[in-house]
């Protein structure tokens, strides 16, 4: 009987901590997508030289980095709205099926505290993120060029050629690298500020 | 480099219009116009569509980023899926006897090894048509999409997606990203200038992919670090003011006026019944009921 509530008490707990949304999650939300609309903005004067309709963006780290540290709902939240908001401030308007595949990226990243807590002071939880993090940029960038097929009437070589393979790909070289270093970083402020 | 959001102020009637509207016509337009490859409903679409942005009053030079992107967006889609393509495909059309003027040595993917080889590109009425058509749907949309952070008062945002259903918490989310905005852009442009000061060079990165993209971390790190430490103030000031414990009350709220709901209704109505045409289109083969699965071409086209 004990056994039986403990285990209920602990699945709550796990439950809440992934995913609960206190002041601290629509903070860490709002700062996130701000944060990656800011940086999809600056860098977008960063073109890739192999496709002329995708910019090199290293401000994919930014939901990979808050899902795998606050969680799946901070991860959606700042990959999707921050599409929007790069979008909205770049002038480009809306496109709801990109805000969508970011936001799926952000929510598979975060879907790591489920074996990591969050906490980053080991190899393997950082190992953990990298591959929920590039299982997040395929299936996100995924969804976002496969609906072009739909969307746009584009055939499935055009979609895979001037979507999924040159974003995918930059979206995964700059998230799997950048991400460990910030984590690393996020970790020793922690350590400093004792937060 | 600071930032300045899009927003125009002017009284025009799109900009007078509720937030809702507008993302609810983008919805429901870029849904239906997928529905369909005629080339006639397509064009009244984007006549539409022009329309309404013209009556935003928006100029070029206001929005000439914006466009360039668009336009080099769209002519590299429509063109290299025509290439792609080997200008074959047409998807959801009968194309049992297209109407080919004539036909390029071109190269195209192959069935078996080595995969690529020589194709020809064919020039048909019929693919010369879709490609016109999907510039069309393409640059519709954009006309709606567009128009919305030239003619939306960003404080509305928020507001209308709490207005739209979305829980307090994440309307609120999206009202303080917004707010985020102007201090992270002065902490981006501090940071580069004294990172720039160190010899750090952003426009200049050297190495290969790997090694610029690690270049990138003297930026990243400060800016995202100290950020989320920085913010740790903000929940400790919204925690003490109780945020969430009650329902939430909005200084703004949108009233719809009756043009909103009749544009609301207008969008929707055409949604569903384009949608309904696409459904009834696969039971019958010709007819009126069939329009949607057709491009709708002029007969002194096709002889």
């Amino acid at each position: 009987m004990a056994t039986t509530e403990k285990e209920n008490l602990r699945e709550r707990e796990v439950t809440s901590r992934v995913w609960g949304i206190g002041v601290r999650h629509i903070v860490y939300m709002a700062l996130g997508a701000a944060l990656y609309g800011i940086f999809s903005y600056f860098t977008n004067i960063l073109q890739l030289p192999s496709a002329g309709n995708v910019s090199f963006r290293p401000a994919i780290v930014i939901p990979l980095f808050f899902g795998a540290v606050f969680g799946p709902w901070v991860g959606l939240f700042s990959g999707g709205v921050g599409n929007l908001l790069g979008d909205y401030i770049s002038g480009y308007g809306v496109y709801w099926n990109w805000d969508v595949g970011n936001a799926l990226i952000g929510f598979i990243a975060g879907l790591v505290v489920y074996l990591t807590w969050g906490i980053y002071r080991h190899s393997r939880s950082i190992v953990l993120a990298e591959v929920f993090a590039a299982l997040g940029v395929i299936i996100g960038i995924g969804f976002a060029s496969y609906t072009e097929i739909w969307l746009s009437k584009l055939t499935f070589v055009t979609a895979t050629t001037g979507y999924f393979l040159p974003a995918g790909l930059s979206d995964l070289i700059n998230g799997l690298i950048l991400l460990p270093i910030l984590l690393l970083a996020y970790r020793a402020a922690v350590a400093r500020f004792g937060r | 480099m600071l930032i300045t959001l899009p927003y125009v102020k002017r009284d025009t009637p799109i900009h007078r219009l509720d937030p809702r509207a507008k993302l609810l016509l983008l919805l429901a337009y870029g849904l239906a116009a997928a529905q369909t490859s005629n080339v006639w409903l397509i064009l009244a679409g984007f006549v539409g569509a022009a329309c309404y942005y013209g009556l935003a009053r928006l100029k070029w030079s206001e929005t000439r980023r914006a466009w360039l992107f668009i336009i080099f967006l769209n002519v590299i889609l429509v063109f290299g899926n025509y290439f792609l393509s080997g200008g074959a495909i047409v998807q959801g059309i009968d194309l049992s006897h297209q109407h080919q003027l004539f036909s390029l040595p071109f190269l195209g993917f192959l069935n078996h090894p080595p995969y690529i080889g020589p194709k020809p590109l064919v020039f048909s009425v019929e693919s010369i048509t879709y490609m016109l058509t999907m510039g069309l749907r393409n640059f519709s949309i954009a006309f709606l999409a567009v128009a919305i952070p030239y003619t939306t008062n960003p404080g509305h945002i928020g507001v209308a997606f709490k207005q739209l259903g979305l829980p307090d918490q994440f309307a609120y989310a999206i009202d303080l990203s917004f707010r985020f905005l102007p201090t992270l852009a002065r902490d981006f442009s501090v940071t580069l200038d004294a990172q720039r000061a160190r010899g750090f060079e952003l426009d200049k990165l050297r190495g290969g992919i790997f090694g610029r993209i690690a270049r990138l971390a003297p930026l990243v790190v400060p800016i995202v670090i100290g950020s989320v430490v920085g913010a740790e103030d903000i929940v400790n000031a919204m925690e003490l003011r109780c945020f969430g414990v009650g329902r939430r009350t909005w200084l703004t709220e949108l009233q719809t006026r009756p043009v909103d709901r009749l544009l609301m209704a207008l969008a929707m109505t055409v949604f569903l019944l384009v949608t309904v045409l696409n459904i009834l289109g696969n039971f019958y083969t010709s007819g009126p009921l069939h329009i949607l699965h057709e491009q709708g071409l002029p007969a002194f086209l096709l002889h």
